[in-house]
C-alpha cells in the first residue's frame, strides 16, 4: 500500500498526534496531509504534526468535521501519507497575506525551479495542486483566478474550517499555523489521478442575471436589474421573508454544459443578496433545486473508480452545507459508508475549490 | 466594428488550450467566472470596448499571440 490513512479521536492533540505517529509507524511518507479539528490548538496540531513526521512534507487545515474512510467524523485529526511509490514530487509553499498581496506569483515561481517546468507548460495529466486556505479570508476568489492565470493544472481545494464559530480559521505547513493565509501543494503523482466535483442539484429554467454586484462583499444588488432579494424570491416563488428557507435546497449556480457551479446565498440585507462568494456582473445564473445527495455522491465515485481502474486514495473537501444537510437528514453515516474500503481522508470546508470557488460541492482528488 | 471580442476569446481558448477539450472547457468556465461568458458573442457582436480591454489584458498576461 502506497497511500495510507490514520485517524485519532484522542481529546488531547499530543496523544492525537502519537496515534497517528503509530498507526503510520514503519510507513515512509515523503508527504502527509492532515485535517484537524479546530478543538484543537492551531499552533500546537501544526507543530506536533510536523515533528512527529520530520523527514515528511507536512500540510494541512483546521475543520469544521473530518471524513476518514467509511466515516464522518468530529473532534478528530484525519491524515493521509504517501510513500515514494505514489509520489514523484512534491513542493509546498505558504501563501500569506492573501487578502491584500499578490502571494502566488512567489509561489509559482517555486514550483517552476522545483519541477523545472513553466507553470504555464505544466501538464494537467502530470502535475495536480492541492490549495488550503483561510475560511475566514474572503480571498479565495483571488487567489483561484491567479492560479487559473499562471497555469492549466487542476486544483482542488478546500477552505479551512472552524466548527461553525466563525472565529479563526487555519492553515498548516511543516510545523507552522497561519491565518490571512493559504498552502499550496504542487504534486506529481506516480500514477493517473482524476478530480471528482460533485453537487445535489439540478439547474431549474428560471434566469437570474446578475446586473448589480458588490463583489467586495460577495454582494449581489440586483437580479435582472430588480432588487436582487425580490427577483430571486420570485424565482423560487415565494416572499422575500421566506426566501431565506429556500437557500439550502434553491441555491444558484453557473451552468457549463450542463453542469452546475453552485453559489449559495448567505442571507438577505434590505433588497440584496450576499452570497458565500462572489459573483461578477454580466453573469447568467439558473436557479438550482436539491437532488440526492447519497445518488449523486455514489454515481461520481463509481464513474472516478471507473475511469482509474480503481483508487487507491481519495481526498474530499466537502462544503459544510451538505455535511449539515446529511446532518439533518440523517445521513452522515450513510454518506461515510460510500468511501468505505477506499482510503480516504477529506473534511468539512467553509467553501470549495475547482477552478473557482464553489459552494455547496463536493471537490475531490482521487489517485489510482 | 463587430466580432473582435469573439476573435480575442478565440485566440484565447486555442492558444491556452492546445487542442485539449477538457482544457477547452476548463478556460471557458475560467473567462466565465472573470464576467466574459463565451456563448454570448458572435462575430456580428458589437466590440465594446470595455470587454476588449479585458480580454487584451489577458492575452498580455497569458504572453499570447493576439494575432491568433
Amino acid at each position: 500500500m502506497n497511500i495510507k490513512t490514520a485517524f485519532s479521536v484522542e481529546s488531547d492533540i499530543r496523544e492525537a498526534v502519537a496515534d497517528i505517529r503509530q498507526q503510520l509507524g514503519g510507513f515512509e511518507a515523503e508527504m502527509l496531509v492532515f485535517f484537524a479539528s479546530s478543538v484543537f490548538d492551531p499552533e500546537r496540531a501544526a507543530r506536533l504534526m510536523g515533528d512527529a513526521f520530520p523527514h515528511t512534507v507536512t500540510f494541512g487545515c483546521s475543520t469544521a468535521g473530518e471524513i476518514v474512510s467509511g466515516r464522518m467524523l468530529t473532534h478528530s485529526v484525519v491524515a493521509m501519507a504517501f510513500n515514494r511509490d505514489s509520489l514523484k514530487g512534491v513542493k509546498v509553499e505558504v501563501l500569506e497575506n492573501i487578502t491584500t498581496g499578490n502571494p502566488v506569483d512567489k509561489a509559482f515561481d517555486a514550483f517552476e525551479r522545483h519541477f523545472q517546468t513553466p507553470p504555464a507548460a505544466m501538464d494537467r495529466k502530470k502535475y495536480l495542486g492541492i490549495l488550503l486556505i483561510d475560511g475566514l479570508s474572503g480571498a479565495e476568489e483571488r487567489v483561484i483566478d491567479r492560479i487559473g492565470d499562471l497555469t492549466n493544472i487542476n486544483i482542488a481545494g478546500g477552505s479551512a474550517g472552524d466548527d461553525l464559530k466563525f472565529s479563526a480559521t487555519h492553515v498548516y505547513a511543516n510545523g507552522k499555523s497561519y491565518t490571512n493565509a493559504a498552502v499550496l501543494a504542487v504534486l506529481e503523482p506516480a500514477g493517473p489521478f482524476s478530480f471528482i466535483k460533485t453537487q445535489s442539484f439540478s439547474p431549474l429554467p428560471q434566469k437570474l442575471l446578475v446586473t448589480k454586484v458588490n463583489e467586495a462583499k460577495r454582494e449581489i444588488l440586483e437580479f435582472n436589474h430588480k432588487p436582487g432579494a425580490i427577483a430571486y424570491a420570485e424565482a423560487v416563488g415565494t416572499s422575500v421573508a421566506d426566501a431565506p428557507t429556500r437557500f439550502m435546497s434553491n441555491p444558484v449556480g453557473l451552468v457549463f454544459e450542463g453542469d452546475p457551479y453552485v453559489l449559495s446565498p448567505q442571507r438577505i440585507m434590505g433588497d440584496s443578496m450576499h452570497f458565500c462568494c462572489a459573483v461578477k456582473e454580466g453573469m447568467e445564473l439558473n436557479l438550482l433545486e436539491s437532488t440526492d445527495i447519497i445518488a449523486d455522491t455514489k454515481k461520481a465515485l463509481e464513474a472516478a473508480r471507473s475511469e482509474l481502474a480503481g483508487i487507491s486514495g481519495i481526498i474530499a473537501f466537502n462544503c459544510i452545507l451538505r455535511t449539515m444537510e446529511l446532518r439533518q437528514k440523517g445521513l452522515s453515516d450513510t454518506y461515510g459508508e460510500l468511501f468505505a474500503g477506499v482510503p480516504t481522508i477529506g473534511f468539512s470546508t467553509y467553501g470549495e475549490q475547482f477552478i473557482g470557488h464553489l459552494n455547496q460541492t463536493a471537490v475531490m482528488i482521487a489517485f489510482h | 466594428m463587430a466580432g473582435n471580442i469573439k476573435r480575442l476569446i478565440d485566440t484565447i481558448i486555442t492558444q491556452r488550450a492546445h487542442g485539449d477539450k477538457i482544457l477547452e472547457g476548463t478556460v471557458k468556465i475560467k473567462l466565465i467566472l472573470k464576467g466574459i461568458d463565451p456563448k454570448n458573442y458572435t462575430a456580428q457582436s458589437d466590440d465594446d470596448p470595455v470587454v476588449m480591454g479585458k480580454l487584451q489584458e489577458m492575452i498580455d498576461e497569458y504572453k499570447l499571440n493576439a494575432e491568433g
